[in-house]
């Protein structure tokens, strides 16, 4: 657990005056951390700025707490939206001055009205949320002893880690990692991945060995990085089956193989 | 309340698992269930007849075959191949430091085998682990409430046992009442060694497991890697730590929350320095200085408190009490008088002194005049609070003399420290720091109360401020 990652993609700061403005930025923030956004002054600070002329200085603030977050909404006027990228168009609306509303989702997208047609938004990410461990479930929780790393088997980054390790599930122990394009067509027939992206799924990747395992960091001194990068896809794979994170029934979750599909897959390296 | 819960529980999940009273399992005998985790059930068994080793033998020490015994068994069927391999893992661990570490404050392993029960698919191939059995656990005890007489011994016993773990190379990893069990007479034996580790060096690797109220700071940041996470010795001591404020004040952790992810959360903010360290005022403060010891917000700033210096310090602090007499301070005494004159407890005088001067004045902006601010060029010791020794920067007796080890006084500072200061000079020895700043200024400094001696000199490049002082006397006439 380590709090929650707020991500404004480039140029999703709204427009300033007709110039697309800002580059990316990525905030961490750790448990009672607090960072406010808005179009921002010099008396009015702001950790996160949205530059469109119809957001307040301060337009709001995201706390985190326990092992989500809290959204404040400080419009008098509008109602923030936050949207769960991978809910099916599950949703959730602060209305104007609401302070703390919590947000459940791991995946959240805070969309503000702005007057153009393009609404500002910026991605929140809680990678803290805690499940169960299968054996474990009836039994009190508080007390037990639990998995530290555990992973939403309904999220996208799951089925995507299923892919990845497939073939050495499936005991074919000696093929490689299958690479990006590979894990797209390989989801392709599966209803939530029908429009996967190669990006997306490198995306995914990266969350997972960043903020889900938090795959142990190389030395920054250490030359030589580019390989170790090559070498992600592997280490993920290596420590979801060591420590049991994917087993054999997460199977079931992909798409049906189809017979010329898998020779296809195998004759292919 | 632990156990009549898992107790319904798992009759609710899964009947068929359960093994009813009467039932043999080799040469045991079921007499009631004891508990549920997440992997095994322990049940409470004694011999079937006279001889319970499989053989029908007498067994080779009489002595390990006591009348009652614990059968932690774990189930391997109907899981994945990999599921199987953490649980005999998890078994391994056990049955290895069994054999290799046992101590009157571990749950001792009797035996272990491979369970063959055809007819009961789901037990077949389980394996049982024969251990010895326990009164009750800690957990039970603090349920009930812990009698005031019995948390002095209860936390000494938990210290004895981690002293041996660590001493034998190994580290828990699951420390937390329900791993602390009580005999007939109510001595603690640490059990459920499942994620115990066997260090190389000064740590080792445990599958990424834990509870969430028990682990340290570092823990909930910690990466994974191809072996598991890093644990060492010092996640015990904060378990330890949590432990020492539950049984003194009222079974509550030190940190606040509804749940163990809020107080997960307080712990992160507690390690990352922006919450301050709440205890209980009800704790004595001979064991809140304790508990706020094992609870030091980062591994390094444990690392001085071993289960050996605490065992240390609690045996003094009973036998001032007068009531240490007992013949348990008898053998503890003997066990650690050789660390007590290790001098931890001399070394931690300065840098305690140290840190409640500094954080006295931390809410100062900088330096005001009399007061400078330590700096440590080397980029590492500046984001580092726990005072490694690596960091530390001397002072010196003379700052004309040249600054050798005969030169230096024995306290030592840190990045960030503020000192007082009364008078400079600027024409002392050159002194060039590790950013090839020179600079032949030196500050005459304040040492805090009980320092000897009271003074020392601070080269000018171990501080960015410049405050405007007299010149000092010369020092050669000073100390």
């Amino acid at each position: 657990m380590s709090g929650v990652v707020v991500h404004l993609p480039q140029g999703c700061s709204g427009a300033d005056g007709g110039e697309p403005y800002g580059d990316a930025v990525t905030l961490r923030l750790g448990p009672g951390e607090v960072a406010r956004f808005g179009r921002g002054s010099a008396t009015i600070p702001v950790e996160l700025r949205l530059a469109d002329v119809a957001i307040s200085r301060l337009a709001g603030e995201i706390r985190v707490t326990d092992d989500h977050w809290q959204l404040t909404n400080h419009s008098t006027t509008h109602s923030y939206l936050v949207e769960n990228p991978e809910g099916a168009g599950e949703y959730l609306r602060v209305p104007p001055r609401r302070v703390g509303a919590p947000v459940p989702f791991e995946f959240a997208r805070v969309v503000l009205p702005t007057r153009s047609d393009v609404p500002v938004s910026f991605q929140v990410f809680a990678p803290d949320h805690i499940y169960l461990d299968p054996e474990a479930m009836g039994a009190p929780w508080g007390r037990l002893t639990v998995t530290a790393y555990s992973l939403d088997e309904t999220a996208t980054y799951f089925l995507v880690l299923v892919a990845l390790c497939e073939p050495r599930l499936r005991d074919q122990s000696r093929v490689a990692v299958p690479t990006t394009p590979q894990i797209v067509e390989r989801l392709q027939g599966h209803a939530a991945c029908a429009t996967l992206t190669a990006r997306a799924v490198s995306s995914h990747i990266d969350y997972l060995a960043e903020e889900k395992l938090r795959i142990g960091a190389s030395d920054p001194r250490e030359p030589g990085k580019g390989d170790r990068r090559n070498g992600k896809r592997e280490e993920i794979v290596g420590l979801a089956l060591r420590f049991g994170l994917v087993r054999e029934e997460h199977l079931t979750l992909l798409p049906p193989l189809t017979g010329a599909g898998g020779r296809e897959r195998q004759t292919a390296r | 309340m632990t156990t009549p819960h898992a107790l319904r529980d798992i009759t609710e999940r899964d009947g068929t698992d359960l093994l009813l009273p009467g039932h043999r399992v080799q040469g045991w005998m079921i007499t009631n269930l004891i508990g549920a985790g997440g992997w095994s059930t322990v049940y409470a068994a004694r011999p079937a007849n006279k001889y319970p080793d499989r053989t029908g033998r007498p067994p080779a020490h009489p002595a390990a075959a006591p009348a009652d015994v614990a059968l932690k068994i774990m189930p391997t069927a109907g899981y994945a191949p990999r599921q199987t391999r953490r649980i005999v893992e998890s078994a391994r661990r056990e049955v290895e430091l069994g054999r290799r570490a046992g101590h009157a404050r571990l749950i001792r392993l009797l035996d272990s085998f491979v369970l063959e029960a055809p007819d009961r698919p789901a037990l077949d191939g389980a394996i049982v682990l024969v251990m010895e059995r326990a009164a009750g656990s800690l957990r039970e005890l603090l349920d009930a409430g812990v009698a005031e007489a019995d948390r002095a011994r209860l936390i000494a016993g938990i210290c004895e046992g981690l002293a041996h773990l660590h001493r034998s190379g190994w580290v828990h990893a699951d420390l937390k009442p329900e791993n602390v069990l009580l005999d007939g007479d109510r001595s603690v034996k640490l059990s459920d060694f499942g994620l115990a580790t066997e260090m190389t060096g000064t740590y080792g690797y445990a599958p990424p497991m834990g509870t969430l109220d028990y682990l340290p700071p570092e823990r909930w940041r910690a990466p994974l890697g191809e072996l598991g996470v890093k644990v060492r010795p010092s996640a015990d001591i904060w378990a330890l730590g949590i432990i020492i404020h539950e049984v003194f004040g009222s079974g509550a952790s030190p940190f606040s929350g509804a749940t163990p992810m809020a107080r997960g959360a307080a712990v992160q903010e507690y390690g990352e320095g922006r919450a301050p360290l709440r205890m209980d005022q009800a704790v004595p403060p001979f064991w809140r200085a304790l508990a706020a010891d094992c609870l030091a917000p980062t591994h390094a700033a444990r690392a001085r408190h071993t289960a050996e210096s605490l065992l240390a310090r609690i045996t003094a602090e009973l036998e001032a009490r007068g009531r240490g007499t007992g013949r348990l301070w008898g053998r503890a005494r003997a066990a650690i008088l050789t660390t007590a004159l290790c001098g931890i407890a001399g070394t931690t005088l300065w840098s305690d002194a140290a840190r409640a001067n500094s954080s006295a004045l931390d809410g100062l902006q900088g330096a005001t005049a009399g007061t400078i601010r330590v700096f440590n060029a080397e980029k590492g010791c500046q984001e580092r609070a726990d005072r490694d020794p690596q960091c530390s920067l001397g002072l010196a007796i003379d700052p004309t003399r040249q600054y050798t080890a005969d030169n230096v006084v024995p306290s030592r500072v840190w990045h960030g420290d503020v000192l007082a200061v009364d008078c400079q000079v600027p024409d002392g020895r050159a002194i060039i720091d590790e950013a090839d700043l020179q600079s032949t200024r030196w500050f005459h400094v304040r040492l805090p109360p009980g320092s000897t001696p009271p003074t020392a000199w601070l080269p000018a490049v171990r501080t960015k401020d410049r405050p405007a002082l007299r010149g000092c006397p010369h020092p050669a006439t000073g100390r």
